[in-house]
């Protein structure tokens, strides 16, 4: 078995694990149990990070719009006094922090890279303030410690979340025939009825009509947001009576009778063990994983052990996982950059993150450009993980990663920034030499490659170096 | 509102279709043409972009996103007040809408829209180039193709050597491309092999660092470059965010703010192409309009029918050229959506048609494998 598959299906081998015997075992082995997170410095619970959230909107709306109404520079410095306050300029840097630290150095790193699969099938797109105060928090305490149950669990949790029920204004959708709906003339919003069908379960080969998205929808009404004037839209989620459309709804021709809260974990059901929703996100995990457009026989089975664990995603996993080894010989795989990036980290043992201490944070001016280095860097590179542009989250497809410009990106930031981040006693030569021995069998021919610079140990040399060896066909993809 | 539905189409380009189609070898199509598209993702609302005026019965559908005031374009039609340079264009007749218009897709998903709009195809997902893309190819255009964005855009993909600019902080080294490029000998990397081509072919002009975040930048090197007679003949611009279920607005608000950038890009174009932008077509895509009635949000839903905003010397003159559907409850797509009565596809033919001096039928049959496109050339811009 070719040493890429340590890549395939994790972040390579940093410079202290060495390959295993039984590659496959070793990979199969770590999905069973959910592994602590790793990072010593703060980790926010959700619950906290969303209080932030509500002082500083509520700061921001409430306060000082008021306040200063009629300055606009006096407004502005007192609402940038309020981002460093609140955090709103600090936690998605920790939340990156947290995220980069633990593919660094998990001892599951195949765990880790469904964590990161799942964050981005159930992706929160960049919208409001979630990206600082709320993405991070969603990744760890909703998609995490649901990825050892079912899928059905999962998308249980992640549509009754507050992040994704904020990212897809579900609190805005009322029924029209509601006691609330009536009085206010509201009508519903069918934005996560939709992502629900389309993103998270049955995709549009399900054939679902418009009507079946609105009678979702109004299953969905009263999942919202409890609003009060201090919290604002950041107050816990609860199922509103008042708001839910009274009635039977069908969907997808199945008859849900009117019965309030219940309706939605019902038609979760039918959805999530829904065929067609199993053959979706079976070909995605193996897109991401084999290559680009798998084949049925990829595919299949992965979608028998769907069936025969009723969903459990631990079969699941260590199904896509033995496909990924069966066929890691004859498909290729183009990483996105975010991966590549936390590649090259365990691979060569990066500075990355900024250790737990310099990341502490006072909250009492900007966080400096050390704290910010990580999360500007991923932006540089085009892949900033919690603002996805839209709800579908990052692509998986190389075609959506090769422009001109983002290869350039990956070669200025190995040429330029990644030397930088070298700790001081991985400068020699024979490091680099000993890390490309760990991780690919042609690591003759890549040392030939720089074979020129093997006294350097600036930066320029050090960029010289890796600014070849990081954009390598084999290493853009394997 | 005093606009009924027009007979356009029976005068002007079924005629066109039947005479057949000559262009005309002057110095005027020798010059260089350039096409600069702006995609405006998350379905623009063409009736708060271009609204109707007054129409009773969207002032009762949408009361809190109704516009206070508006820029007057004619009796039918007013412009958002963010979009003052295509008001300022209007006047030298530079620039045109086309309403009640969108690309034959009813799905209403974001994605699958937007995957129609840049394919010009019927099935999502299906194709796997752009419309532009595959225009240049068949236009024998090759290596023309300037994106503003960090990827390539699908409209554009379909033909070789397409660029893009969105500088990183610091310089790559040549040295170091060249190494790199040197490596890519394998199967399996023709993408990034020719990728690597255009890199190494780039004007000078675009290996530079810069601040990206900086639109005003992006459009200032798109100018100069699409300026220069050996430059690219095709730009694309990316928007997002005119996705309002929430918080639209009228005059401000969420989707005002994107008017204001699509403005902002079009200022710096018209700015800085002079004499280029008389030989220059503007004009914007979306995967969708907006429903006709706000939401619990004071935002709207996803709909149908929208506008397609147009700048540029290649115009014919200033109009607004829709086959206006109404909006009454019957008249709407649904009973809800603004309709669509002109394939936006025909728009996008006849564009590419004038720009890049090629027959339309030619590029119906190339580009939208044939499907029933009316040529508009005659009545949107200049033959």
């Amino acid at each position: 078995m070719s040493l890429n598959f340590y890549r395939r299906v994790a972040f390579g081998l940093s410079p202290n694990e060495k390959p295993d015997k039984d590659p496959l075992n070793w990979a199969i082995n770590q999905l069973d149990i959910i592994p602590d997170l790793l990072w010593p410095g703060t980790i926010p619970t959700e619950k906290d990070l969303r209080k932030k959230y509500g002082e500083w909107v509520y700061g921001d709306r409430e306060v000082l719009r008021k306040k200063f109404k009629n300055d606009k520079h006096a407004y502005r410095k007192a609402k940038d006094e309020l981002r460093i306050k609140t955090g709103e300029r600090y936690f998605e840097l920790n939340e990156h922090a947290i995220r980069h630290f633990q593919t660094k150095y998990s001892k599951q790193p195949v765990f880790e890279r469904f964590w990161l699969f799942w964050g981005n099938h159930f992706a929160i797109s960049e919208k409001d303030f979630l990206a600082e105060f709320s993405t991070g928090p969603y990744q760890r305490e909703i998609i995490r410690p649901n990825m050892v149950k079912t899928f059905e669990e999962m998308v249980q949790s992640v549509t009754t979340s507050w992040c994704m029920i904020h990212h897809l204004d579900n609190s805005e959708s009322f029924g029209p025939n509601s006691k609330k709906g009536m009085e206010w003339g509201e009508t519903i919003n069918e934005n996560h009825a939709r992502e629900l069908l389309e993103l998270h379960t049955v995709s549009p080969n399900a054939g679902y009509t418009q009507e079946d998205v609105i009678q979702l929808a109004y299953i969905m009404t009263g999942w919202a947001h409890k609003w009060d004037r201090k919290n604002l839209e950041t107050g816990d989620i609860w199922f509103d009576q008042e708001m839910h459309q009274k009635g039977d709804k069908i969907v997808l021709g199945v008859k849900y009778k009117n019965d309030a809260k219940r309706e939605l974990a019902k038609v979760i059901h039918d959805l999530a063990t829904h065929p067609i929703c199993i053959k979706f996100v079976s070909t995605k995990l193996c897109r991401h994983f084999i290559t680009d457009e798998p084949t049925d026989e990829m595919i299949n089975p992965v979608i028998e052990a769907w069936n025969k664990s009723n969903g459990n995603l631990i079969e699941i996993h260590k199904a896509v996982i033995t496909q990924a080894y069966k066929y890691n010989e004859i498909t290729h795989k183009f990483h996105p950059p975010e991966i590549w990036l936390m590649q090259l980290s365990r691979m060569f043992d990066l500075n990355i993150p900024l250790s737990f201490e310099k990341m502490n944070y006072t909250f009492k001016s900007k966080p400096n450009n050390r704290q910010r280095q990580l999360s500007w860097i991923l932006r540089e590179i085009g892949h900033s993980p919690y603002r996805a542009k839209q709800p579908n989250g990052w692509s998986d497809l190389e075609v959506d990663w090769v422009s001109p410009e983002l290869l350039l990106r990956r070669f200025w930031f190995s040429s330029v920034e990644l030397p930088i981040l070298v700790k001081s006693g991985n400068r020699s030569h024979n490091f680099i030499l000993d890390c490309l021995k760990n991780n690919f069998e042609d690591h003759e021919n890549m040392a030939s490659l720089i074979e020129n610079f093997r006294f350097g140990t600036s930066n320029y040399d050090l960029g010289q170096k890796y600014g070849v060896i990081c954009n390598l066909p084999g290493v853009l993809k394997i | 509102m005093n606009c009924t539905r027009r007979n356009f189409l029976i005068g002007g380009s079924t005629t066109l279709f039947l005479s057949g189609y000559f262009p005309k070898i002057s110095f005027a199509s020798m010059q260089k043409k350039n096409l600069i598209i702006i995609s405006l993702r998350g379905g623009m609302d063409g009736l708060t972009a271009v609204p109707v005026i007054g129409d009773k019965r969207l002032k009762k559908l949408r009361k809190k996103l109704i516009l206070e005031d508006v820029l007057n374009l004619n009796s039918d039609f007013g412009l958002h007040p963010k979009l003052e340079i295509f008001h300022k264009l209007w006047q030298k007749n530079q620039a045109a809408f086309v309403h009640a218009t969108n690309i034959p897709y009813t799905g209403r998903s974001h994605f699958d829209g937007q995957n129609l709009m840049e394919t010009g195809a019927h099935i999502p997902y299906k194709e796997k180039t752009g419309w532009l893309g595959r225009g240049l190819l068949a236009s024998n255009i090759i290596g023309k193709g300037l994106a503003i964005s960090l990827p390539m855009p699908l409209l554009l993909r379909g033909v070789p050597q397409n660029n893009n600019f969105f500088p990183s902080p610091d310089f790559v080294e040549t040295k170091l491309i060249d190494q790199i490029y040197n490596e890519f000998k394998g199967e399996h990397n023709e993408l990034i092999k020719s990728t690597l081509d255009t890199i190494r072919q780039r004007p000078l002009s675009m290996q530079i660092a810069t601040d990206s975040d900086d639109r005003k930048k992006l459009a200032l090197e798109a100018a100069k470059q699409l300026k220069d007679q050996s430059g690219p003949r095709v730009a694309v611009f990316d928007l997002d965010g005119f996705d309002t279920h929430a918080a639209q607005g009228g005059v401000d608000g969420a989707h005002a703010d994107e008017l204001e950038e699509v403005n902002k890009i079009v200022t710096i174009l018209h700015e800085n192409l002079g004499q280029a932008f008389d030989n220059t077509l503007i004009l914007t895509l979306t995967e969708f309009g907006r429903t006709i009635k706000q939401n619990g949000g004071y935002g709207t839903e996803h709909g149908y029918g929208s506008a397609i905003l147009m700048a540029g010397g290649l115009l014919k003159k200033s109009q607004v050229y829709t086959d206006w559907p109404g909006l009454k409850k019957k008249e709407l797509f649904e009973g809800r959506d603004l309709n669509s009565t002109i394939d936006s596809r025909a728009v996008y033919n006849s564009a590419m048609s004038i720009c890049f001096n090629q027959d339309p039928e030619f590029l119906r049959k190339e580009v939208f494998w044939g499907d029933e496109l009316p040529d508009l050339s005659q009545e949107l811009f200049k033959i």
